[in-house]
């Protein structure tokens, strides 16, 4: 999606970096990539916080999903937000992994 | 002599207590070498005791048989009256010359058998063996009537009893005639006694039914006769063998009860885990379609590496276990395995994280987040941008803020429930004039620095907006980029397209809204398909040998009638450029370029030369006009009209090519810009680098108005969708919106640069009241109308001229 002429395409990977840096470059405080098995795969933040909200999402992220099957199993979870006071969590689940973005409010 | 107290003694057999055990102590001396095994003496004992016995055996004999008999005359007689002898008989009659005999079976005939009474009374001949054993157990006789010690005296005492029979023999003899008298019934019969007549009645006491086994009857002719009769023929002699049968023997057992001890078993911990899952319906559901799904998965995740298709899933389990074993390994060779494992595991992990990064999916995904970001950020300027309400944090620290959008909201609600006529700003509270309000702006890294040249909104969707970077000038030429932005991301484009050389037009088509044509600095046009990431242009016409030598200055896509050939509309891409051509290009198996018109100087007066490309002689060739701009007729899609860097503006048709239908002359420079004004199709509005606006009639030659606001060049022109009154002004260092119907003397609202930034475009929205403004920096700043002076009645098509019809034929001019 992102692929500018001036930057060599190495697979898209530098796509997908650049594509990073863009989202942090906001307000936002970081986001992380979790496997299905928890596991933070990329992020911008610290490992600690990283593995905590890989941990604490991702029950949500499964009961949440399982909710929106429960109720006609040919349905799925395709985006979660969680806006909270502080901060608005969002959460992109897929089979594979989990893309979890940590934004702060637009003040 | 340990015989003596042999016959006469009724003596209990302790060995044979202490092998039965919990038996009754008191039995007869039955005791054989059997007995004595069973009485559980221990070997060496019973040696002694057979020695002992081998050497009293011989003597004992001629003793024994006197004893008996002189036992046998102590016995007391019983009498009835008639003198017979009622004696009762002894139950057992001791066989004096059998052997070894059955200790057994004496035994048990004798136990419980006998009181106290009798067995002193009555000897008992036993074994020739015995005797030696009965002197153990005299003692124990006579020691007490219980013979619970005896047994581990007696065995004890072996020895001893030896030793002293004598004085035994007398105690016992004495002990036995002393029992036996005891055991007399002493009563002396008197002869009364005897002649007296006693009753004796006699009666039948009850019948006792100790068993009542009914006979069973079979029939002599039935199937189980012979069978029947068979079992009684051998029953019979059964009964018959039975006596002496040695098949038959009765004999009692005892089983020995093991003592039961505790035993203690340890064995490893047996793991459990508790495991509980929970039913759910989409469970159920994709357990169902686990056919379908089984093949999806290896599809669905990896695109790039298909090798890898199948591994993915194994690859996660072991990544999962890899992790585990990373948390618990030590160092020890079988760990160092371990982690070689591990190695290329993590290896596979990074490339499956790779994979992840590389699916669709993942693109997919984040460009979702990216625009769920944007629209979180952006959120109160998209929500202005489409008239939405905006959404206000709950903050008590800005009031004021709220009721001033509060206020704004009404005002807008009330202008557009007004239908007057009235000018006035209709709101009441607030006195806010008629402003631009700044929302946000398109530009990003890429875009820094250059100038943007064109605008253009996509007709099918109204989000998507492109802009086309390039600068005018031939000396300032840079690189060149045409972008595609979306509303719904200000932050970055969708679509970026580079080129060596500046951009200077830009147009989404109407038929296919998927192709945006791009004009360049260096006369190509590209045709782009923004469904695609390619970079590449679909069409291009740099090879085409009839391809614009001068800057493509204005591109439009025109949908046109094929009256002549009876064809469907087509579409085709209209191009000005620098070179005097207006072509048109056709897609068909490529760009096909067809000359609609040929633009030359015109020979008029004030004809000025601004061109840059060939100046030919005045002689006989008709020099070429560079083209500016052309502007379409909104109604009749063959007249347009075209300016020229002269200054003058030419009416065209599609029809001829050679010739001009009309040409308006007002313009001292270059005209920038025309545009008809979408709901008075006479009236047409251009700008020019003279600094004016001017605003013709169709039919009149002359400027109908014109302004001149600043001394800046006009870059660029644009009439609002919503009001034929309005329009807006771009120059050098401000923004203008001009509304006629207010005032044809000073513009409505002014919008002044920053300095070093020049405006070059400006573009209305279509659907809000919103105005796009390029400026020479990259940005494409978006801007609200605020607190215009709306009218719903918007066709004044009429009105405008009727407005300005007094004024016709004169032209204003205005200095500020």
């Amino acid at each position: 999606m992102i692929n500018p002429v001036e930057w060599p395409l190495v697979g898209s990977l530098k796509a997908v970096a650049t594509l990073f840096t863009r989202m942090c470059a906001g307000r936002e405080t970081g986001f992380n990539l979790g496997a299905p098995s928890c596991i933070p795969i990329k992020s911008t933040m610290d490992n600690p916080t990283t593995t905590q909200y890989a941990n604490l999402m991702h029950n949500f992220i499964l009961k949440a999903r399982s909710t929106v099957r429960e109720i006609d199993p040919q349905n799925d979870l395709t985006f979660l937000r969680i806006r909270s006071k502080k901060n608005e969590i969002m959460v992109a689940p897929d089979k594979d992994y989990f893309l979890i973005v940590i934004q702060n409010p637009t003040e | 002599m340990p015989i003596s107290p042999v016959n006469g003694r009724r003596q209990p057999n302790v060995g044979v207590n202490i092998g039965l055990g919990p038996r009754k102590s008191i039995s007869f001396v039955g005791a054989g070498k059997g007995a004595l095994m069973k009485g559980g003496y221990a070997g060496a004992n019973q040696s002694r005791m057979t020695m002992s016995k081998n050497m009293m055996i011989l003597p004992e004999a001629k003793q024994i048989e006197k004893m008996t008999i002189s036992s046998a005359k102590t016995v007391t007689q019983v009498t009835d009256i008639h003198g017979v002898d009622v004696t009762p008989k002894p139950l057992y009659r001791p066989d004096p010359y059998s052997g070894t005999g059955k200790p057994n079976k004496l035994l048990t005939s004798q136990d419980g058998s006998h009181t106290s009474d009798f067995i002193a009374s009555y000897s008992l001949y036993q074994n020739t063996l015995n005797p030696s054993m009965l002197g153990q157990f005299t003692r124990s006789v006579l020691g007490s009537s219980t013979v619970s010690k005896s047994s581990v005296s007696t065995s004890e005492s072996m020895a001893e009893d030896l030793e002293e029979p004598s004085y035994k023999r007398e105690r016992l003899s004495s002990f036995t005639d002393l029992r036996v008298m005891r055991t007399t019934p002493g009563k002396i019969i008197t002869k009364e006694d005897l002649e007296k007549t006693i009753e004796i009645i006699l009666t039948e006491t009850e019948t006792m039914n100790f068993l009542n086994l009914p006979t069973v009857m079979f029939s002599v002719e039935s199937e189980e006769a012979e069978k029947v009769s068979q079992r009684n023929k051998n029953y019979e002699t059964l009964c018959r063998n039975r006596l002496g049968n040695d098949l038959y023997v009765e004999r009692m057992m005892q089983t020995i009860n093991g003592a039961p001890k505790n035993k203690d078993v340890q064995c490893d911990k047996i793991l459990k885990e508790d495991k509980g899952i929970m039913s759910t319906a989409w469970d159920l559901y994709d357990s169902y379609n686990a056919m379908e799904l089984s093949s999806l998965p290896s599809k669905r995740s990896m695109i790039n590496s298909s090798s890898k298709a199948s591994v993915p899933s194994k690859d996660w389990e072991q990544t999962v276990q890899g992790s585990n074993l990373e948390k618990i390994s030590e160092g020890s060779s079988l760990m160092d395995i371990e982690n070689v494992i591990l190695a290329k595991v993590r290896d596979e992990e990074e490339d499956n994280s790779d994979a992840v990064f590389k699916s669709d999916k993942f693109q997919q995904d984040l460009f979702f987040m990216e625009r769920v970001i944007m629209e979180n950020i952006f959120q109160p300027k998209l929500a202005a941008y489409r008239q939405l309400p905006v959404l206000k944090e709950p903050e008590p620290e800005e009031p004021g803020d709220f009721l001033v959008d509060g206020k704004l909201e009404v005002v807008e609600e009330e202008a557009k429930k007004e239908e007057e006529e009235d000018l006035e700003i209709s709101s009441e509270q607030s006195t806010i004039p008629a402003n631009l309000e700044r929302l946000w702006s398109f530009s990003c890294d890429l875009t820094k620095g250059l100038n943007v040249s064109s605008l253009a909104w996509n007709k099918a969707n109204p989000d998507l907006l492109a802009v086309g970077y390039g600068h005018f000038g031939f000396k300032e030429q840079k690189r060149g980029l045409a972008c595609c932005w979306s509303i719904k991301n200000p932050m970055w484009p969708e679509r970026t397209y580079q080129s060596p050389y500046g951009v200077t037009a830009v147009d989404f088509s109407i038929g296919s809204p998927n192709l945006l044509a791009v004009g360049y600095h260096n006369g190509t046009i590209a045709i782009y398909n923004v469904q695609n990431n390619s970079n590449l242009p679909v069409l291009d016409s740099s090879e085409s040998p009839q391809k614009h030598l001068g800057p493509v200055w204005q591109l439009q896509w025109i949908e046109q009638d094929r009256g002549t050939t009876g064809d469907d509309k087509r579409e085709i891409l209209v191009s000005i450029s620098a070179d005097g051509r207006i072509s048109k290009w056709v897609i068909r198996k490529g760009l096909d370029c067809h000359d609609l018109m040929r633009l030359r100087r015109t020979t008029a007066s004030s004809s000025k030369k601004g061109g840059e490309k060939e100046k030919k002689g005045e002689a006989l060739i008709s020099r070429q006009a560079p083209g500016m701009c052309f502007a379409f007729h909104p109604k009749d899609t063959n007249i347009y009209l075209a300016g020229t860097e002269e200054g003058h503006i030419h009416k065209c048709s599609c029809s001829y090519n050679e010739q001009y239908l009309d040409t308006y002359r007002g313009h001292k420079g270059p005209v920038y810009k025309i545009a008809w004004n979408p709901f008075c199709h006479d009236v047409f509005l251009s700008c020019s680098a003279d600094w004016g606006v001017i605003i013709w009639q169709h039919e009149n030659l002359k400027p109908f108005l014109s302004f001149y606001p600043t001394t800046y060049v006009v870059y660029d022109i644009a009439w609002s969708p919503k009001s034929s009154y309005i329009f807006a002004a771009a120059n050098e260092s401000r923004v203008e919106i001009w509304d006629l119907h207010i005032s044809t003397l000073d513009p409505l609202i002014v919008n002044v640069a920053n300095p070093g930034i020049k405006f070059t475009t400006v573009l209305f929205a279509k659907q809000t009241d919103c105005l796009l403004v390029g400026d020479s920096d990259g940005q494409v700043a978006v801007y609200e109308l605020k607190n215009m002076p709306t009218t719903l009645d918007s066709n004044r098509g009429d009105a405008i001229v009727t407005l300005l019809g007094p004024k016709s034929s004169q032209s204003i001019i205005h200095h500020q």
